[in-house]
């Protein structure tokens, strides 16, 4: 397929369609669009090897922060812990779908999606998987890979267990359990690998024959 | 030249698929606009309900107490808790108004052709993306509560009809910002030239 000659020096603002000259730039800065201020580009500081590490620690926190409890309540010498994952089956069994899967959709699936989406990229870049099948893959991972990262909100839920702990506490006891930990520890570690990975660095490493 | 909605790749405008990653290339999507307009109308028409029905229902030694959005955060502020009321008051309230109000006015000004700085439109269509994911927080904070506090007559929390309504809100106005095609405001206002 022909490129073009202009590829690499020309790009064209996603939100305006405006073509901008591109320029080199200094580490941690990035290009706005002169004309409405959208980020364009920044300068790909996309480590191969930093992001296999950080996606190896993500899934080593993943699963005690989704299997853990997170909340515990003493109440009259009784305890109640809830995991993340039951407290999305707690709202579903009350009747309230719609908002159990909007929670396990934000906490569970997308992040551990995220995870998983970015750890087969890097082994099919890392091992040069050129072939038909991997270079597809390779696609349609990075297609997606914007929806997955809007959909992970693992800040939001890190606050919302403040706020739920400071709620309850009129009432009983609450303390935040081991699961509340690796839940921090998790976006944390995916917080690092976001700022790593690069869409558009991941995007000029799609082989093309 | 023309940009690739999927990967940002530079095609010419006359390729039907993108050399990169294969979409198909499409330089304007012009139903956007009506969709987008559907989206933001049905989610205006939830968040009243959201906001007067109770979200949550919470028994404390056999009396039964409901809170709507409003109330839960009276209660916050009553309790001395002033740094969480306004969390809660941003991220329930403020957030999903002004995201509704704000793409209201996004979508007036291109349909309407209004003489709005475009560069300010701009800032506030990426400040609705951006804060947009945060009014999440109540409901995740509802789903942790009531997984945590069920101990029958004594001690119990449950979910309110409002809590479908605002996450219906939320996933409503998330999808109105998404299927917009910014690309469109700058085309029609083109004519009017106006240099901000
Ligand atoms: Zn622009
Ligand atoms: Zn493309």
């Amino acid at each position: 397929m022909p490129k073009s000659l202009d590829q690499d020096t020309i790009i064209l603002c996603r939100s305006c369609d405006l073509a901008v000259q591109r320029r080199a730039l200094p580490s941690n800065v990035r290009a706005l669009c002169p004309r409405c201020h959208t980020a364009l580009y920044d300068v790909p500081y996309c480590s191969v090897n930093g992001m296999l590490a950080l996606c190896i620690a993500a899934i080593l926190f993943y699963i005690p922060a989704n299997f853990l409890p997170v909340l515990e309540i003493h109440f009259l010498g009784s305890i109640r812990a809830t995991t993340v994952y039951e407290s999305a089956v707690a709202v579903w069994v009350q009747g309230y779908w719609i908002v159990a899967v909007a929670v396990i959709a934000a906490a569970v699936i997308a992040p551990g999606l995220l995870i998983l989406s970015i750890l087969l990229q890097i082994i099919i870049v890392k091992r040069r998987l050129h072939s038909d099948f991997w270079q597809q893959t390779y696609r349609r991972l990075l297609k997606n890979h914007g929806l997955l990262s809007q959909l992970s909100m693992l800040e939001i839920y890190v606050i919302s267990f403040l706020v739920a702990a400071f709620n309850l506490s009129d009432f009983s006891d609450i303390y935040l359990g081991m699961g509340t930990f690796c839940f921090g520890m998790l976006f944390l570690v995916i917080l690092f690998l976001q700022r790593e990975y690069n869409l558009e660095h991941m995007w000029r490493m799609v082989h093309e024959e | 030249m023309t940009l690739c909605g999927t990967c940002r790749n530079i095609n010419a405008i006359s390729d039907a698929r993108c050399s990169r990653c294969y979409s198909k290339i499409q330089p304007r999507n012009e139903q956007s606009l009506q969709q987008s307009w559907a989206l933001l109308i049905t989610a205006a028409i939830l968040l009243i309900p959201a906001n007067i029905y109770p979200i949550t229902m919470l028994t404390n030694q056999g009396k039964v107490t409901y809170d709507t959005i409003f109330t839960g955060i009276v209660h916050l502020v009553h309790s001395d808790m002033i740094p969480i009321a306004i969390i809660v008051f941003t991220a329930s309230i403020l957030v999903p108004w002004l995201k509704i109000a704000g793409l209201a006015i996004y979508l007036t000004a291109i349909s309407f052709n209004l003489p709005i700085s475009k560069k300010k439109l701009m800032v506030g269509f990426h400040i609705i993306e951006w804060i947009g994911r945060w009014s999440m927080l109540d409901l995740f904070v509802i789903a942790l509560t009531v997984a945590v506090v069920n101990m029958g007559q004594l001690l119990d929390a449950k979910p309110a009809p409002a809590a479908t309504a605002f996450a219906l809100v939320i996933l409503l106005t998330q999808l109105a910002a998404k299927v917009l095609d910014t690309r469109l405001l700058w085309d029609r206002l083109e004519k009017n030239n106006d240099t901000n």
